[in-house]
């Protein structure tokens, strides 16, 4: 489908919006978390409006403070993180935070909010109480950060995953969805995927970074302060094109649980990508950092691919990858 | 928005964005370093010495356009002129330059007919600057700014010692500038390895005086009639020595009631600083320091670029000595700092 339909241009703009198993937005685009602050950071450089969600970064319970620095590094098509979950805590969040997100809501994206913890306590509490507001259209589980000590304890482990996540949706509000957010650090993520959707989680997020080390030669140290931290950006965007499309095939597709897809999502030709292989939703995070406009001007290329395409919606996309060993669907004039 | 305000106030609220600037020149000012001029026709936010820009390191705009012909050295001829040229098909394999933006302080500013400019100096050290390095009269640049805190003037001081190591000189530049239209004296104290890393444009036949006395040598400070003591690691050129040593010479012939009126200005590497700021406090003279952070946005969100800060309220922790400290963001909540609250 849509093949050599270049020439017949529709004049009618595609729809972009998609649906998450119930959660509607106006498109595919959104921040991911930890590289769009709580929001206003940005507000001088982007209509965040235009958004289909907006993904805060990581809560916890507690204040956190974050790592030592040298928090970051840049590496060639890429960086290397290990901030270490800095955030202002729950109280200060749902005082200070959370309110200018509500505004933002009323212009149309939808509010995920992200959640990290050291225990299953710990995320139930703070997940629940975050869902309980009823702006809060999702929560994001972070189970997958490599710069923490226990940051991954959950990710990797699905029996454990599959227990956390059930006891965390059974404390939210109903109307807010489960968003787990899957790490690429792990034997075989088909099977945190599966355990995420068996203990109830209604959307999968992935990727998060890749644990990496960069070392200084001359002083024989790693460059970060933490040692390793969280490789991203364009040069892990084949990796996590992977994985959604492996994700998709073997767990999702069939259990009906749609995917929002990152990893170097820079380019209206990533997204596309990402959607080929499965993805529902599409998050931007490194690429915001160098450009805040970059889910907007996405957005602009994605419509222009979608028309030329011959697409009504973009839904037409969501893994419609043909692999070389299906038959092709249109013969070749 | 003033010098002699608080600069606590949050900059965007003085408005900043993303622009289109234009090279107007990039010249060689010493070995390695480059001062670049920008111009952005439409005009730039009012900005401060101190604050600084986020500039693209590789080519404006997306790399998804026309495949630029002159890659294709001979085979122009493939198509003909008015053809559409052919598309590049993955972008990722255009991107031989930076991911990240780099920080560069504004070194100057000026507002004509012709909208505004913004001098910054840069230091080729890797892919980003050398980039930088390359750019010609006319070339497109996509800047983020003005971004970050400023420099204070504090009510009943008039002296400014501008201190700057390295590629800590240009906001010092910027600020004798300020210094200068508020009517204070101040004096330049520059510093580098050896003396052809000395990004300054010297006075001719006027050369920096060999013991650490404050001459009109230096003409980013000269003219503005301030003079200026030059020092080198390795006695190349002015005082042999580190940069404290010619401050403290300066500091130490102070009268109590100069060093009163006298506040040091300083920025360049950790170390420098960290010295400045000590040998600032043991002659009981007030000193801000301009920080360096390696930083991703620049604007408050990645959180990578912290600081510690002397910080009673909501600290993060306590330093062995017992000091609480927090996190500061050396990017919105900086990069200017009273050097007695930095926890180096």
């Amino acid at each position: 489908m849509g093949k050599n339909t270049t020439t017949t241009q529709q004049t009618v703009t595609p729809s972009l919006a998609v649906d998450l198993a119930g959660l509607k937005l106006s498109n595919p685009l959104m921040t991911a978390s930890g590289t769009c602050g709580y929001g206003y950071e940005y507000g001088d450089f982007v209509d965040l409006s235009r958004l289909g969600a907006f993904v805060t970064k990581s809560i916890t319970a507690e204040v956190r403070p974050g790592n030592e620095p040298s928090r970051i590094v840049e590496t060639r098509a890429g960086m290397l993180n290990a901030i270490g979950l800095a955030n202002v805590g729950l109280d200060a969040f749902m005082a200070e935070k959370l309110p200018p997100l509500q505004r933002m809501r009323q212009d149309g994206p939808r509010i995920i909010v992200n959640v990290a913890g050291h225990s299953i306590d710990d995320y139930v509490n703070t997940a629940g109480h975050i869902a309980a507001d009823e702006d809060v259209d999702a929560i994001e589980l972070n189970v997958s950060c490599p710069n923490v000590s226990d940051g991954l304890t959950f990710g990797t482990n699905p029996k454990l995953l599959k227990e956390l996540v059930g006891l965390v949706r059974k404390a939210m509000r109903p109307a807010c969805k489960l968003v787990v957010k899957l790490s690429p650090n792990v034997e075989d993520i088909t099977a945190t995927a599966a355990a995420a959707v068996e203990g109830g989680a209604q959307i999968l997020s992935m990727i998060n970074t890749y644990t990496a080390m960069t070392i200084d030669i001359n002083k024989r140290r790693p460059r970060l302060a933490n040692g390793t931290g969280g490789l991203s950006g364009p040069a892990i965007r084949p990796l996590a094109v992977y994985l959604v499309h492996r994700v998709y095939r073997c767990v999702a597709r069939d259990a009906g649980v749609p995917i929002i897809g990152m990893g170097g999502v820079q380019y209206w030709q990533d997204a596309v990508e990402f959607l080929l292989a499965g993805a529902s939703g599409l998050a931007v995070g490194t690429a915001l950092f160098a450009d805040p406009a970059t889910p907007v001007t996405i957005l602009e290329g994605l419509t222009e691919h979608l028309r030329q395409q011959g697409c009504k919606s973009v839904t037409e996309l969501i893994g419609a990858l043909e692999l070389h060993t299906d038959p092709p669907a249109a013969p070749y004039p | 928005m003033s010098l002699l305000s608080d600069n606590t106030t949050p900059a965007q609220a003085h408005g900043r964005g993303r622009f289109d600037a234009t090279v107007e020149l990039n010249r060689v000012i010493c070995r390695e370093h480059y001062v670049l001029r920008l111009r952005l026709p439409g005009g730039f936010p009012p900005s401060l010495p101190g604050q600084f820009v986020q500039l693209g390191c590789r080519p404006p705009g997306a790399p998804d356009g026309a495949i630029d012909a002159s890659w294709l050295g001979g085979c122009e001829h493939a198509w003909q002129p008015g053809d559409t040229p052919p598309q590049a098909q993955q972008p990722e394999l255009r991107e031989r330059v930076s991911v990240l933006r780099r920080p560069f302080s504004i070194a100057g500013r000026g507002d004509d007919a012709g909208g505004s400019w913004i001098d910054v100096i840069h230091r080729v050290v890797g892919v980003g600057t050398a980039w930088l390095a390359g750019l010609k009269r006319g070339d497109a640049v996509d800047l983020i700014g003005p971004l970050g805190n400023w420099f204070t003037l504090p009510a009943g001081k008039s002296m400014g010692l501008l201190v700057g190591g390295g590629v800590g000189l240009p906001p010092m530049f910027y600020l004798a500038q300020a210094l200068y239209e508020a009517g204070w004296d101040a004096v330049g104290f520059v510093g580098a390895l050896t003396a052809d890393l000395l990004a300054v444009t010297f006075v001719a036949d006027t050369p920096p005086d060999g013991q650490g006395a404050p001459w009109r040598c230096v003409e980013e400070y000269s003219q503005f009639d301030f003079p200026t003591v030059v020092t080198t690691d390795d006695g190349s050129l002015g005082m042999h020595g580190r940069i404290t040593r010619g401050l403290e010479r300066y500091l130490s012939a102070q009268t109590r009631e100069d060093a009163a009126k006298t506040v040091v200005f300083t920025c360049g590497p950790n170390p420098m600083m960290h010295a400045v700021a000590r040998l600032s406090a043991s002659h009981s003279v007030d000193c801000q320091v301009c920080v360096e952070q390696a930083m991703a946005c620049g604007m408050g969100t990645c959180q990578s670029c912290v600081v510690k800060i002397e910080s009673p309220q909501d600290p993060h922790g306590t330093t062995d000595a017992g000091r609480p400290w927090r996190y500061r963001l050396a990017c919105t909540d900086g990069p200017v700092f009273q050097a007695k609250e930095v926890l180096w």
